[in-house]
């Protein structure tokens, strides 16, 4: 199959490292930086039920637009680009027959998601088909996943961003190990590369490593593998294996820059980097250095654990929430306000949480939003002082950004000619 | 019916005069009270007569007093000094501990002579005491001189603590001879300063000249060497953080500060302990208080930083040695800043530098001093002509020489752990055998390890061959055990004894 796909990204402003973007995929634009939410379109449900999931539901009911719940508002503007996985398919212990129901049609087929129109980044799950021993897992079937197959997954999803199956590296992995999981991502991503021509969309690349010289082999064992220069192939970077150091963030800091130096190093640095699984906190400090989208299914996790988001750094429990104080839509909606705070009748615990997921996620959004305003005017003095003001109470977290600030944007101490002896 | 409290005034008295612990306070209050006066010079001068009777006199050309301020300067807590440092009255309280007061003051041409005999011992005796008044027409410029006698000093003024050192130190850090306000455009003026001691307490030197001014070591960013981290010295400039009370009240902080090694911090008037003296300084009038290293987190080491954060709002003991109001917001407020303040320091890329250097000399003296030791491990062993094992590395060591060199037996580590009581399986003729090595065989036992599952023996030496044979002549766990080195086996058990075959390497190895 020969497509006609149209991939664009153009850099509209730049502060330093940072940059503020616009992906254009087929029609359909996307400013970064961006955090794409992670949505689980099918979780074993049926149509009418917009295909289940919980929480996942509630989601998919403020992106479908649906009416009882989002009372006319849209909400369109949390989910301009949405990450799910080909992995998260067999969730919910599915028989294979609705498998194949499910990937009979493309998301945007079906009925209940005929409105949306956000960008659709198609993850190849890699991390959990590797720590399934290679396979997806169902209530009736187990099914071997390799690249050829993932990518016939990502594409049945109707996607607009696919990516090739990765082995993503753990900290503790042997240096042989390492090197073994490198090789087989880059044997799968020269596959996807000769398979380029069946994505009706942008194909990104994934790149694994915590810093340079790690990158420096993953960048290099990929261009051994492929046949024609990065760039060619691939419309995107995307740097994984950063979950399990998610808390450590000198150690994301380091590998989005030593990533970002790679690509500059190689002549990429035109292409969008995207940082796997990462969100929160770290977020700002990792656009400062160069990263333009995220994905984070974090919003979801907060919220099932009753955590509301009070801004990217705190959290407070549910009953503790002070909606009045937050300019939210979510928290606006006297709606959504009295479903958080169990006030109506026959709630079932995934519309308070989902109501709950969804002001976690405008949060972040509007933390992004923010920093791309601000990217807009250009000026790094702009940025460094929104991070610090942001991390003003942060007493644990503001020496990282000090040190991003003072050693990439504006020393805080300038050699002075006065000496005070 | 109202009834309006009553202060007891003499007990008032008694009360902050004897708040001043430190009779070097008596230093601090005359320099603050000579600044507010204006003075460009004051002279302390402080002397002990035979009998250990001190006697001070302060001398400056302020603006001197009229019978008003004299009145403050006795009475308590009425000073007519606003946003000055003795705004409170108390300061000068301190002199009240002493047998006479002299005060000599010309001001608009009016001099004012006052006296104000035992007021201690009145004090004491439930008395207030009273001052005289004289005052005549002068022609002299504006000055104030004021003598104590008979100072109780306790044991501040003795010639065995007292020293110039101590007093320069003391200045530096203790009154507004350290000020910082020369750093920002307050209305700082600048004051000489002038102390001598009589020769009873200290003759060492003549006096102690200095200013009103801190200074830090000269600056020295990035110096060559070898080992020059401890001289790195650098200084962060001043600087006025402003933080906004919820009530919407500002304050101001200004900071300035210098991070330094102990040769670069040995350049100020230190003496004793930099941990003492060193780290985050919380000031107010530009005179330092009280420390909070806590801005610099647990991560660093506060007496690398010398720092001095200056705000109006701190309100501070009669003694001025504590701040008071270190439960409300404003504390807070100020601590909070301080806290952004010196994280922002410690992210700095010349600090992070600095303790980078220090880091790698720390390690260069490390090898130096493992050279050192290195050396004395080769001539012991050059005197010991060769394998001599001290640990149980050294013996597999010797066992695998042992065996490599044609032993009459194959005896090779195969697995070892050395913390388990049984640490070695050895490969033998006869398979796989479990066994302890020990560098002395005698160690094993006073540990009183079972040899239930104990196959061999193997060790650099038998040890203590007494303790051995002390052990064979009891028993061992309850049992009896015999030491045969002469067929290099022991006998453990009753009846049938187990036995167990003891490798001794000393000796067998080329």
């Amino acid at each position: 199959m020969v497509t006609d796909r149209m991939v664009s990204f153009d850099i509209i402003a730049e502060a330093g490292e940072a940059r503020h973007g616009q992906l254009q995929i087929n029609g359909r634009t996307l400013e970064t930086p961006h955090l794409f939410p992670v949505v689980n379109f099918y979780g074993g449900g049926n149509e009418g039920a917009l295909f289940g999931g919980g929480v996942h539901r509630t989601i998919k009911e403020f992106l479908a637009h649906d009416n009882e719940i989002t009372a006319g508002e849209d909400y369109s503007d949390l989910f301009r680009g949405v990450m799910t996985s080909i992995a998260s398919l067999t969730d919910y212990g599915i028989r294979e027959k609705k498998l194949d129901w499910y990937l009979g049609k493309e998301i945007r087929e079906w009925e209940c998601f005929n409105s949306f129109d956000g960008m659709i980044f198609a993850d190849s799950g890699g991390y959990k088909i590797l720590s399934n021993g290679g396979g997806l897992e169902g209530a009736d079937f187990e099914k071997d996943v390799d690249q050829d197959q993932a990518l016939d997954m990502q594409l049945a999803l109707g996607p607009d961003i696919v990516v090739n199956l990765d082995h993503p590296i753990h900290p503790d992995d042997e240096f042989e190990e390492r090197v073994e999981k490198m090789k087989k991502t880059a044997a799968n991503a020269a596959r996807l590369a000769e398979r380029r021509e069946d994505v009706n969309g942008a194909c990104y690349l994934t790149v694994h490593g915590y810093y340079e010289e790690m990158l420096e082999r993953s960048f290099n064992l990929i261009e051994d593998e492929l046949e024609e220069p990065i760039p060619e192939a691939f419309d995107g970077i995307a740097l994984g294996s950063l979950v399990p150091r998610k808390d450590n963030v000198e150690v994301l800091v380091e590998a989005v820059s030593d990533c970002k130096l790679e690509m500059q190093q190689r002549g990429y640095e035109d292409l969008p980097l995207h940082v796997f699984g990462i969100a929160g906190n770290a977020m700002p400090l990792l656009v400062a250095v160069g990263a333009d989208s995220f994905d984070s299914a974090s919003y979801l996790h907060q919220a099932i654990n009753g955590k509301y988001c009070v801004n990217l750094f705190e959290t407070v429990s549910l009953d503790e929430a002070d909606f009045d104080a937050c300019d939210c839509r979510v928290c606006n909606d006297d709606f959504h306000v009295a479903r958080m705070r169990n006030e109506m009748d026959n709630l079932y615990q995934k519309d308070i949480l989902g109501s709950l997921a969804a002001h976690n996620l405008a949060i972040q959004q509007q933390e992004l939003r923010k920093f791309r305003q601000l990217l807009t005017e250009g000026d790094q003095q702009l940025v460094a002082d929104h991070l610090e003001e942001a991390v003003k109470d942060q007493k644990g977290f503001r020496k990282f950004v000090y040190q991003l600030i003072n050693e990439r944007i504006n020393p805080y101490f300038e050699e002075t000619d006065t000496t005070y002896a | 019916m109202h009834k309006t409290p009553q202060v007891n005034e003499v007990n008032e008295f008694i009360e902050i005069a004897s708040d001043f612990e430190d009779p070097l306070e008596v230093i601090r209050e005359a320099l603050s009270n000579s600044y507010d006066a204006n003075a460009t010079l004051v002279d302390i001068n402080i002397a002990q007569d035979d009998e250990g009777q001190n006697t001070l006199i302060i001398t400056d050309d302020g603006f001197g007093m009229d019978e008003d301020d004299l009145s403050s300067f006795f009475d308590l807590g009425n000073s007519n000094k606003h946003d000055a440092i003795g705004y409170k009255g108390h300061g000068t309280k301190i002199y009240y501990k002493s047998d006479k007061i002299c005060v000599e003051t010309v001001k608009d041409g009016t001099r004012i002579e006052s006296v104000m005999d035992h007021p201690w011992t009145k004090l004491n005796n439930r008395k207030l005491p009273r001052y005289s008044i004289d005052e005549t027409d002068t022609d002299e410029p504006s000055q104030t001189r004021i003598e104590v006698h008979g100072f109780q000093a306790g044991q501040g003024f003795d010639p065995q603590q007292l020293t110039y050192n101590k007093i320069e130190h003391y200045i530096k850090w203790k009154t507004i001879g350290g000020s910082t306000a020369w750093f920002f455009d307050d209305d700082f003026h600048e004051m000489d300063i002038n102390i001598e001691l009589s020769s009873t307490i200290v003759d060492t030197r003549d006096s102690v000249e200095t200013d009103n001014r801190l200074k830090f070591p000269a600056e020295n960013l990035d110096p060559d060497g070898e080992f020059v981290a401890e001289g790195m010295c650098k200084h962060y400039p001043p600087q006025e953080l402003s933080v906004v009370l919820d009530d919407g009240r500002e304050l101001s902080i200004e900071v300035v500060g210098m991070v330094g090694g102990k040769e670069a911090r040995n350049k100020m008037q230190t003496y004793g302990k930099h941990s003492a003296q060193f780290g985050i300084w919380l000031a107010k009038d530009h005179i330092k208080v009280e420390r909070y290293n806590d801005a610099i987190g647990a991560d660093n080491e506060f007496f690398h930083f010398f720092f001095i954060a200056n705000c109006q709002d701190l309100e501070l003991s009669a003694n001025r040695e504590k701040i008071r109001n270190k439960s409300g917001d404003v504390y807070q407020a100020i601590t909070d800043e301080l806290d952004r303040y010196m994280t922002k320091v410690c992210q700095e890329s010349w600090y992070r530098d600095y303790i980078e250097r220090r880091k790698l000399e720390d390690k260069k003296r490390s090898v130096r001093s493992q050279e050192n030791s290195l050396e004395e491990r080769l001539a012991r062993t050059q005197e010991l002509g060769g394998l001599s094992p001290s640990n149980p590395a050294e013996v597999i060591a010797a066992l695998e020489r042992y065996s490599a060199n044609g032993s009459p037996e194959t005896v090779e580590i195969a697995d070892f752990r050395i913390d388990e009581e049984v640490n070695a399986i050895v490969d033998t003729d006869e398979g796989y055998k479990n066994a302890a090595l020990q560098v002395k065989l005698s160690d094993f036992f006073e540990t009183e390890t079972p040899l239930t599952n104990i196959d061999r023996f193997v060790c650099w030496k038998l040890g203590d061959r007494d303790a051995l044979t002390r052990i064979e002549r009891s028993s061992y766990l309850g049992e009896p055990i015999r030491f045969d080195f002469q067929n290099n086996v022991i006998q453990y058990g009753k009846g049938d004894p187990k036995t167990i075959p003891v490798l001794e390497l000393d000796g067998k190895i080329m």
